[in-house]
């Protein structure tokens, strides 16, 4: 990152279909953009194994991930991370993947721990997905077993360091090679796997639609999906059935 | 409360002496608050009566579940503990592999539903009468029982993912920063293979 060419303005470019007028301006605001968003990033674990356990004092005052702009958040809606600390059950993948689709872009997601490379020491367990880069991108592998809290930091820091060089959009590569991902979700959960996000129509919205969007994947789901319904509100007034049963009722 | 090592006398011989009444029955003292207890399957939910009602054995805390694939068999093991005597109970049987199917204990213990659903999950061995049967833990599996012996996990795995490389090119770009591997498998092993 040591040269004017290398830092934002060809990532920057990409990152607005309608520009190209050759404003300088645009491009400082862009990067004024990427500036802050790389200095604001609340981040979401997901503490799937053993992994999390190095997290707290990264997180707490020994290490202080705060000082540099990172901070845990509760919900997906309002994340830009999502850590995923460990190995990856496949039953634990289907709630990651929702969790992912959930998130607003930008998302960016680490794989802490040597498990979410390549299974690490479970890798012949018939219970845990292998390569967490298979069912949506990776933005950084932070290798270990498990790495220390000064690592994870250290990876942290590169993160931010690409989303300051506008390198780091992976996660439109979930929207341009959405069946690629989703062929790679389908063999592990089956053909009628469904998640309630509607990836494709996101993709469409962000401008982000490309030819891989599309393939025999999204075909198999649009034949096994079932449509996605408003939930229906019931509001229980004048002794009508509630969803909600006492449990004692029942007997 | 602190326990002495080993029971008083009379409770381990009254408890001996309890169990005499199921025919068929050997006990052997494994520690000395461990009683192993091996009998017939047919005799086990007659032992689980007499320890409840009479010993003060209310506490199932677990069942285990052993393949023999050898002996073409699987083991049962009920794990019990009584407040009172303060003595493990470990009842052992054995049923046949072929076709996998024992009776519940759900009536005199209702954890047992737990436990049994949990093996029928994972050695596909089949309690009846056991309230629910249905999948447990692995909801996502529809292979066949997993911790049965036969079930040959690696072969499964390397049939089912996919690896990715373990020395991609951007890694020479982190290594030229100093990171890495740093320690090599050859590094540690003695034959220095890789
Ligand atoms: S890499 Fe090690 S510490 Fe991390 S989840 Fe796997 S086994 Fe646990």
């Amino acid at each position: 990152m040591s040269t004017l060419q290398s830092i934002p303005v060809v990532a920057t470019k990409a990152e607005k279909p309608s520009g190209g007028t050759g404003n300088l301006l645009a491009n400082v605001f862009d990067e004024l953009t990427a500036f802050c968003r790389s200095r604001s990033l609340f981040m979401l674990h997901y503490c799937t194994g053993c992994g999390a356990i190095e997290l707290p004092p990264a997180m707490t005052s020994r290490f202080d991930m705060e000082r540099l702009g990172i901070q845990p958040m509760v919900t997906p809606r309002q994340a830009d991370i999502l850590l995923v600390t460990g190995y990856v059950s496949t039953k634990t993948l289907k709630r990651i993947i929702l969790t992912y689709e959930q998130m607003n872009s930008p998302k960016y997601v680490i794989g802490i721990c040597s498990c979410t490379v390549n299974g690490g020491m479970y890798w012949q367990s018939y219970a845990t997905a292998k390569v967490l880069a298979d069912y949506m991108p990776v933005d950084m592998y932070i290798a270990g077993c498990m790495p220390r809290p000064e690592a994870v930091i250290s990876g942290l820091r590169e993160l931010m360091a690409n989303i300051r060089a506008g390198r780091s959009d992976n996660w439109r590569d979930y929207y341009r090679r959405y069946d690629h991902y989703l062929g790679n979700q389908q063999r592990l959960f089956g053909e009628n796997w469904q998640t309630p996000t509607d990836v494709i129509g996101e993709a469409r919205h962000y401008g982000q639609f490309g030819p891989e969007t599309l393939g025999e994947h999204t075909a198999l789901l649009e034949r096994h999906q079932t449509p996605l319904l408003p939930f229906e509100m019931r509001l229980g007034l004048g002794g009508e059935k509630t969803g909600v049963e006492n449990k004692g009722d029942k007997r | 409360m602190k326990l002495a090592a080993s029971p008083p006398n009379n409770v381990s011989a009254s408890l001996e002496f309890l169990l005499q009444e199921i025919p068929g029955l050997r006990t052997k003292w494994a520690g000395p608050r461990r009683l192993r207890v091996d009998l017939p399957a047919e005799t086990l939910p007659a032992l689980l009566e007499l320890l409840k009602g009479r010993a003060g054995y209310v506490h199932l805390s677990a069942i285990s579940c052993v393949d023999w694939p050898t002996q073409n068999e699987f083991e049962l093991v009920y794990h019990l503990w009584s407040y009172e005597l303060n003595v493990l109970v470990m009842a052992h049987i054995r049923i046949p592999r072929d076709p996998g199917v024992y009776l519940s204990v759900y009536d005199l213990y209702h954890p047992a539903a737990f436990f049994e659903r949990d093996i029928h999950e994972m050695f596909g061995l089949y309690f009846e009468g056991s309230p629910d049967m249905g999948k447990f833990i692995l909801t996502e599996w529809d292979g066949p029982p997993p911790m049965r012996k036969e079930f040959d996990s690696e072969a499964w795995v390397m049939n089912q993912f996919e690896w990715q490389d373990y020395r991609p090119d951007w890694l020479a770009e982190i290594e030229a920063k100093g990171g890495g591997i740093t320690t090599r498998p050859q590094d540690i092993r003695k034959d220095g293979k890789p």
